[in-house]
């Protein structure tokens, strides 16, 4: 640990027992951030408010905003970027990779096979109800062949890394994972800031991340020369700040459905000289939106006919509608087991150990242990009804207990895992505060996946909730040469 | 480009120009009233609500029926679709829509003047005098600049120009309409008077020293109207706004856009043609005033051949 000068911000030390991506102990640095640690004694605690205050000052300028819902007066908030790298040696990095691209390539070939010849499910792997009962499947795909068997084009995997170090999966993102631009702006932003960082580090670029993502949206349609829109559901979403990001990033106009129309089986918009034909729609709005004849009738966001020219294969749609099955609570279990199944090796990334309430043994282990474990609502997504059984009282499990004896198979059960730490910048000083991490795997004709991704960030002392509605920032993320 | 873009860029554009029109407008109509001042004329300072067709909404704001009033009117009020406060807003809104249309330094110039914009509104107290309407300028030759210096020459630049002349057409044309000092004891104007008057006009659309350039003569009426309607080299007359117009139309797609290009042609030859003579002749005031209907019926055009989702 190196001394610090006299007016250096305080390092406070880890929480015992956790894991912490930047101290192995109280006096200890990991290698990857030995550099880093040496950097941060020699600076300043004011020059660090500085730059923080700056970087503050630039998103807001740059209108790196997102929008609240129901809030009227400030109707578009910063969220919070870290001055503190998250930092992972380049050996872990190949090793998640490795994790991710089988795991994505898993998924994929399962959408193909729960949609056609449903493979999986005569093999006993996963029961039938547990797919042809959730909400998420789309009757409408059965039979709808996409070029390449190509169903999630861009999935953003949820990581985090536990007490034992190692990375275990909590989610797979498959319908319309957001915070990428948050990864590419936070670079800029660090690099602007910290010029000196990158000179005592080599970290992989992520700038390139709009000309992959292109080159994924292009290689999802069988034509050579493809026409690309992002649809975005208007200036009004909470991430329409990253839908125009990234449709300026690859050059592609950004559209909101009054902009698209459906004639003869194939997708137009209407632009100054009339209409062009459109052939690949990078959607940023959920299925039950994206066609008022086939979904809900009142979206005024979608487009109407729209299903009907995808399902002729006049036009792609990434990601594939339907592509939440996969992603559900009740089907993430199985995921491992779809690793073996379909492409006959042992999955390399971990998932979190789930007890699944619909069997009546793992429902019992589950009611036994409620107090320990956290009780998520399946077919759901955000954190809506789920129950954190460490930090509840005995009055609300109780209550739940009896939520979940009703409904069983609504719900599934894991224990508490700690989230690692990473040292950020509070008011207290630089502290450890827990972090979690979204790599984006895309899948054209080969999976790429640019080195880094979202760290996103407790900044409460002692939170585990990452999300940027409540309390969450982000941290730059850097893949560097061991 | 998508028609959605279409309309966002030049509505971007125009309301840029409508803030900084409006601005210069309160700033011509704040110097007539420091002229007037005792003067025959104590109501001129009534002119920026005139010339803008605003009187009658000012009338039930219950702001005070004075400079200052009408000053905080026309600046802040969130009523008035065209006051500077939501001109930059819509401004901001519109470009906020089509944030990938643009450029990022367009963009953060735009969403700046916005920032800036919600922090003068923080100080109402203070007074709205020229310190106000020169950052409303500054902050209107920024956005040009930068545009002018990051955008590819495309439609989404032809749109954005589109807007700007279209409205500078429109404010010009309503800054030449501020009435004419009345002759109430028949002996002609006070020509000092006249000249501060003269003088005021011309700042307010910065053409004081254009002027000098031109005639290199005593600053007189005839020839002011003559600049800001006839002369061709000056970037606020009406004859450059109307070439340009011309100029952009035909290189934006033309399949449905004759009605617009037709009238555009009509307006432009009957400014290279015209004669001020004949101009003051028929009236001043009555000119400016078909001048701005017809310009008026363009933008509707303009909507009808490009801008529409339908």
């Amino acid at each position: 640990m190196p001394e610090p000068r006299a007016d250096a911000v305080s390092l406070l030390p880890p929480n015992p027992g956790g894991f912490d991506e930047m101290l192995a102990s109280d006096t200890e640095v990991r290698p990857a951030y030995a550099s880093y640690a040496q950097w941060l004694a020699t600076t300043s605690a004011d020059s660090l408010t500085r730059k923080r205050d700056e970087a503050d000052l630039i998103f807001r300028r740059t209108g790196i905003t997102f929008s609240v819902y129901g809030d009227e007066s400030g109707t578009e908030r910063l969220i919070p970027s870290d001055v503190v790298p998250r930092i992972i040696p380049a050996d872990e990095w190949a090793s998640l990779c490795d994790g991710l691209t089988q795991r994505v390539r898993a998924i994929n070939h399962f959408l193909a096979d729960v949609y056609h010849r449903q493979e999986i499910i005569k093999a006993g792997r996963i029961p039938a109800d547990q797919i042809f009962a959730n909400d998420q499947f789309q009757v409408g795909m059965l039979g709808t062949t996409l070029p390449h068997d190509r169903y999630a084009h861009i999935v953003g995997v949820d990581l985090i890394r536990h007490n034992d170090g190692d990375f275990y999966v909590l989610e797979d993102n498959l319908r319309v994972p957001s915070g990428v631009s948050y990864m590419l702006s936070n670079r800029r932003m660090m690099m602007r800031l910290f010029p000196e960082l990158f000179q005592r580090y080599s970290v992989r670029p992520v700038e390139h991340y709009g000309g992959l993502l292109l080159q994924t949206l292009k290689e999802a349609s069988n034509k050579p020369d493809p026409t690309v829109v992002l649809l975005t559901p208007g200036q009004y979403n909470s991430a329409y700040f990253e839908h125009a990001f990234l449709a300026q990033q690859m050059g592609i106009e950004l559209v909101e459905g009054r902009d698209l129309f459906v004639e003869d089986g194939f997708v137009f918009m209407r632009t100054t000289s009339g209409r062009e034909q459109v052939d690949v729609i990078y959607r940023r709005l959920d299925d039950a939106f994206l066609d008022p004849l086939a979904f809900r009738p009142d979206s005024v966001l979608g487009v109407p006919g729209l299903l009907a020219a995808y399902r002729l294969g006049n036009v792609v749609i990434s990601n594939a509608i339907g592509t939440g099955v996969a992603d559900d609570k009740s089907i993430y279990p199985y995921v491992p087991d779809m690793v073996r199944f379909y492409l006959g090796e042992e999955p390399i990334l971990k998932n979190v150990q789930t007890w699944m309430c619909r069997k009546p043994d793992e429902l019992a282990y589950v009611l036994d242990h409620l107090p320990e474990l956290v009780v998520k609502e399946v077919h759901g997504a955000g954190g809506y009804g789920m129950l954190i059984g460490p930090t509840s009282t005995k009055e609300e499990i109780a209550a739940f207990r009896k939520v979940i004896e009703q409904r069983p198979d609504h719900y599934i059960a894991q224990p508490t895992l700690s989230l690692s730490t990473c040292p950020t910048f509070v008011d207290e000083g630089v502290a450890p505060r827990h972090i979690d991490l979204r790599p984006f795997v895309l899948s054209g004709n080969e999976v790429r996946i640019v080195p880094g991704g979202l760290t996103r960030v407790a900044l409460r002392k002692g939170s585990l909730v990452v999300n940027s509605s409540q309390g969450g920032g982000t941290k730059d993320t850097w893949v560097v040469d061991n | 480009m998508l028609s959605r873009v279409a309309s966002h860029l030049y509505w971007m554009s125009r309301y840029q120009e409508r803030a900084e029109n409006m601005a210069r407008i309160l700033d011509v109509g704040q110097s007539l009233a420091m002229l007037s001042r005792g003067g025959a004329d104590e109501d001129a300072f009534v002119e920026p609500l005139e010339i803008t067709g605003t009187l009658e909404q000012f009338e039930t704001s219950g702001l005070p029926r004075t400079p200052d009033g009408i000053a905080r009117f026309l600046a802040w009020d969130q009523t008035l679709t065209s006051s500077i406060y939501n001109s930059v807003r819509s401004s901001r809104e519109n470009a906020r829509a089509v944030r990938a249309a643009i450029t990022t330094e367009m963009w953060e110039n735009i969403n700046e003047t916005w920032l800036q914009m919600q922090q003068k509104r923080h100080h109402e107290v203070e007074p709205i005098n020229n310190d106000f309407f020169e950052w409303v300028k500054e902050r209107g030759h920024l956005f040009r600049g930068v545009t002018v210096g990051t955008i590819r020459r495309e439609q989404p630049y032809h749109f954005i120009l589109l807007g700007t002349f279209v409205e500078r057409a429109d404010n010009t044309a309503r800054i030449l309409s501020v009435k004419e000092q009345p002759d109430v004891n028949g002996q002609g104007f006070d020509s000092i008077t006249d000249f501060y008057r003269q003088s005021a006009l011309l700042r307010s659309v910065s053409a004081f020293e254009a002027y000098r350039d031109t005639y290199r003569d005593a600053v007189d009426r005839k020839r002011v109207a003559e600049l800001l309607v006839l002369n061709p080299q000056m970037p606020r007359s009406l004859r450059f706004c109307f070439d340009q117009v011309v100029r952009l139309l035909a290189r934006l797609p033309v399949d449905n856009a004759r009605p617009a290009r037709q009238l555009a042609a009509t307006l432009a030859a009957s400014l290279e043609f015209g004669d001020i003579d004949e101009i003051l002749e028929e009236g001043l005031l009555g000119y400016l005033e078909r001048f701005i209907n017809s310009n008026f019926e363009l933008g509707e055009l303009i909507r009808e051949a490009y801008l529409e989702l339908e």
